[in-house]
């Protein structure tokens, strides 16, 4: 039987430390524990789009297919999932529509945060807030946009 | 300045994909490049105990993560010697093929971006982040975004499969030369600092394991031995772009003889 874990000591160090956790006042939690929260901010070249609580862009996945999680992997390496601590909770803060929050299971373990049906992912390659490098790239078997307050992908038109 | 990508953290739980079918049980590259077991030995003696039983597909492997990662930076620098061929015969005025630039790209994106990469991303920069090496690994980081862009530019101007006209060439020939002017000291700086700052900080254990990890990932997302099956397409374009020939790079001594 193949093993599909990694030594417990380092899940654990992912599952914390991968969702942004935040404490907002203006947020709407859905359980106790730490605190998920999505914000809307503007962010340079794409205007006002979904956010973590530290203002790094957040990110669909087209072949989710607003169904489940499947950037896993190496992919996962490049587009962190963000991840709703075991017992933490999620919150929708200033723009966002609390009824459009949800959550899927990580194949790998964990849960993972949706809007809209969208598991949502950052990107690697935003090294600050307010940046969304990962926007319209073509990579790891599909494309990637932004997602607008409204839980729709933003997709250029041609 | 130190990346603060909430994200980024920490390394992302190992397990595969499970949208992706088992391996078959084939050889991998490592055992292809070490012999059956030859390796495991190693793994096992530093505590790799549960990597040895964790994959039958994967069981005779054992190259550490930095080896294996730096053996992917070979595929790369062979697409930078493509990319400089390319570059090279754009500006004596022969026009590119489309293919070749299109094929070379495609190495990049779906080797180097959509798996290497990942596994830099989310297993190797994670550690080194907090660091003194916390400025590098943003700059790596930025470097990994930059160069998707420029991948993707590639991949569109070279859609329609045909030689290209001049503009065009000379468009690609940018492309390419920003792409290997970027890429030769940063995978320089990831084989010399940034892999043996994360051997030295991973326990042993952990480290055989991540190896076993690699070798169980490569084999998840593309179902068989990607290393040498990229090895061969490089290799084509390597040919038909007149380079492969290792002797034509050997200099004549004699001017040099004293």
């Amino acid at each position: 039987m193949r093993r599909r874990g990694w030594p417990a000591g380092l899940v654990a160090g992912a599952l914390v430390l991968a969702a942004g956790c935040s404490s907002s006042a203006a947020t709407t939690a859905h359980a106790s524990g730490p605190k998920v929260t999505v914000k809307v901010a503007t962010v340079t070249g794409v205007g006002q789009v979904l956010v973590t609580s530290k203002g790094y862009a957040l990110y669909m996945f087209q072949p989710d297919n607003q169904r489940s999680v499947t950037c896993t992997g190496a992919c996962a390496g490049t587009w962190p999932p963000v991840k709703v601590p075991d017992g933490g909770s999620f919150a929708a803060g200033a723009g966002v529509k609390d009824a459009l929050l949800g959550t899927d299971p990580d194949p790998e373990g964990g849960t993972v945060l949706t809007y809209g049906g969208w598991p949502l992912y950052t990107y690697t390659g935003d090294t600050a807030p307010g940046q969304a490098t990962g926007q319209s790239i073509d990579l790891n078997g599909g494309e990637w946009y932004v997602l607008r307050p409204d839980g729709k992908p933003l997709i250029p038109t041609p | 300045m130190t990346t603060n990508h909430e994200s980024q953290k920490a390394p992302a739980p190992l397990a595969p994909p499970t949208s992706q079918q088992s391996p078959p049980p084939h050889q991998t590259r490592r055992s292809l490049l070490f012999g059956a077991g030859g390796l495991a030995v190693g793994a096992a003696a530093v505590g790799a105990s549960w990597a040895a039983t964790s994959s039958p597909a994967a069981a005779s492997d054992g190259i550490p993560p930095d080896d294996d990662l730096m053996r992917e930076h070979g595929v790369l620098k062979r697409v930078l010697l493509c990319y400089r061929a390319m570059t090279t015969q754009a500006a004596s005025g022969r026009p590119l093929a489309a293919a070749h630039v299109q094929d070379s790209a495609l190495i990049i994106h779906d080797f180097i971006e959509g798996f290497h990469e990942g596994l830099e991303e989310g297993y190797v920069f994670p550690r080194l982040r907090s660091g003194p090496l916390a400025s590098t690994v943003t700059t790596l980081l930025t470097q990994h975004a930059r160069g998707r862009v420029i991948t993707q530019y590639l991949l569109a101007q070279t859609r329609s499969g045909s030689t290209l006209n001049a503009v065009t060439s000379t468009k690609l020939s940018g492309a390419m030369q920003a792409f290997v002017r970027m890429y030769e000291p940063h995978e320089a700086r990831e084989d010399t600092v940034i892999f043996p700052a994360f051997r030295k900080i991973v326990p042993a254990q952990e480290f055989a394991d991540l190896g076993q990890h690699f070798a169980d990932l490569e084999h998840q997302q593309f179902g068989g031995d990607e290393f040498t099956a990229m090895v061969a397409r490089i290799t084509s374009i390597e040919q038909a772009l007149g380079i492969y020939d290792l002797n034509q790079f050997t200099p004549q001594i004699a001017p040099y003889l004293t």
